[in-house]
């Protein structure tokens, strides 16, 4: 006799679900969670994370029904986990509960080292990791919600235009000119902190 | 022309480095289990194309009301007076009707 076990696809799950079994949404959880996770961390801060990956799934569970299955599931979660990491800065920076780390003279040499020529070692110095980290927080703590996404997705993972306008919901040229506008605070966040940095010395 | 601070290759790939340097470790059993209380707390799901069913249903429940309204209606037109010509008439046969001056004081003929 044989044995016809098979893996069910993340289709047959999600039918199932359809069909009123809620608990076999625990398999799409069990599977997804890894990738879920992986995109709240690099968005929301630390202590959100679960809380904000919850939301994610929530959300997806309820979306279902709208889900074709025309695209791939993953890319489809992938993008409502985006939207949920936006969701949380909206509402931060909404009621201004925004992380907002100080800028001292240390993070303003560390700046002046790594534009300097000699920066490649000092760089490579994982001590002063620290200050790249709190100066990136600082900066983008300074950003709009729409703004940060935005740069985060293309500066700094550098997705294109249209897959950061794919995983958030919105048009390429809204996209664009984010990118533009986001990336133009940024330089002056920068060099606002550089001038500082002179006069301090 | 000034160079932008922000395409420094060495400060754009440090950015890059603390960025992708979050690590976090999967989350716990607990957790999961609370996205499961979540949804099952939440409502049902509904098919996308359990729609139109329900919209029948709602259609044809508010059938009666909406038939008895027209009805309702059309007795009211009927019975209102909405021909504006006829009134305008009316009002002309009533101004011709008031004695003039002469004729109140029996000066006429």
């Amino acid at each position: 006799m044989q044995n016809h076990s098979h893996t069910p696809t993340d289709a047959d799950i999600i039918r199932e679900i359809l069909d009123g079994n809620v608990n076999a949404f625990e398999s799409i959880l069990t599977r997804h969670r890894v990738l879920v996770l992986k995109i709240v961390t690099k968005h929301v801060p630390q202590s959100e994370v679960e809380e904000t990956a919850q939301d994610a799934f929530v959300r997806a569970y309820l979306s279902l029904p709208t889900f074709a299955g025309k695209s791939d599931f993953s890319q489809w979660l992938s993008s409502i986990a985006v939207r949920t990491c936006y969701d949380y800065w909206r509402k931060a920076y909404r009621s201004r509960e925004i992380p907002m780390s100080a800028i001292t003279d240390k993070h303003q040499h560390w700046l002046e080292e790594v534009l300097s020529a000699e920066a490649e070692d000092s760089r490579r110095e994982g001590s002063l990791r620290s200050e790249a980290k709190e100066l990136l927080e600082y900066a983008l703590a300074k950003l709009s919600a729409e703004d940060r996404m935005v740069l985060e997705m293309v500066y700094l993972e550098g997705l294109s235009v249209k897959e950061a306008a794919e995983l958030l919901g919105w048009s390429t040229a809204n996209v664009k000119v984010r990118s533009f506008r986001s990336r133009r605070k940024l330089e002056k966040l920068l060099r606002g902190m550089k001038q500082q940095g002179r006069r301090a010395s | 022309m000034r160079s932008r601070i922000s395409e420094n290759e060495l400060l754009k790939r440090a950015f890059q480095e603390v960025y992708f340097a979050k690590e976090r470790d999967d989350a716990g059993e607990s957790w999961q289990f609370q996205v499961m209380r979540r949804v099952r707390q939440a409502r049902p799901l509904r098919s996308a194309t359990v729609f139109w069913p329900a919209f029948e249903n709602v259609v044809w429940r508010l059938a009666p009301v909406c038939c008895l309204l027209g009805l309702l209606l059309a007795v009211l037109f009927m019975n209102m007076d909405l021909d504006p010509g006829y009134d305008y008439l009316g009002t002309v046969a009533a101004e011709m009707e008031k004695p003039t001056l002469p004729e109140l004081y029996g000066l006429e003929g």
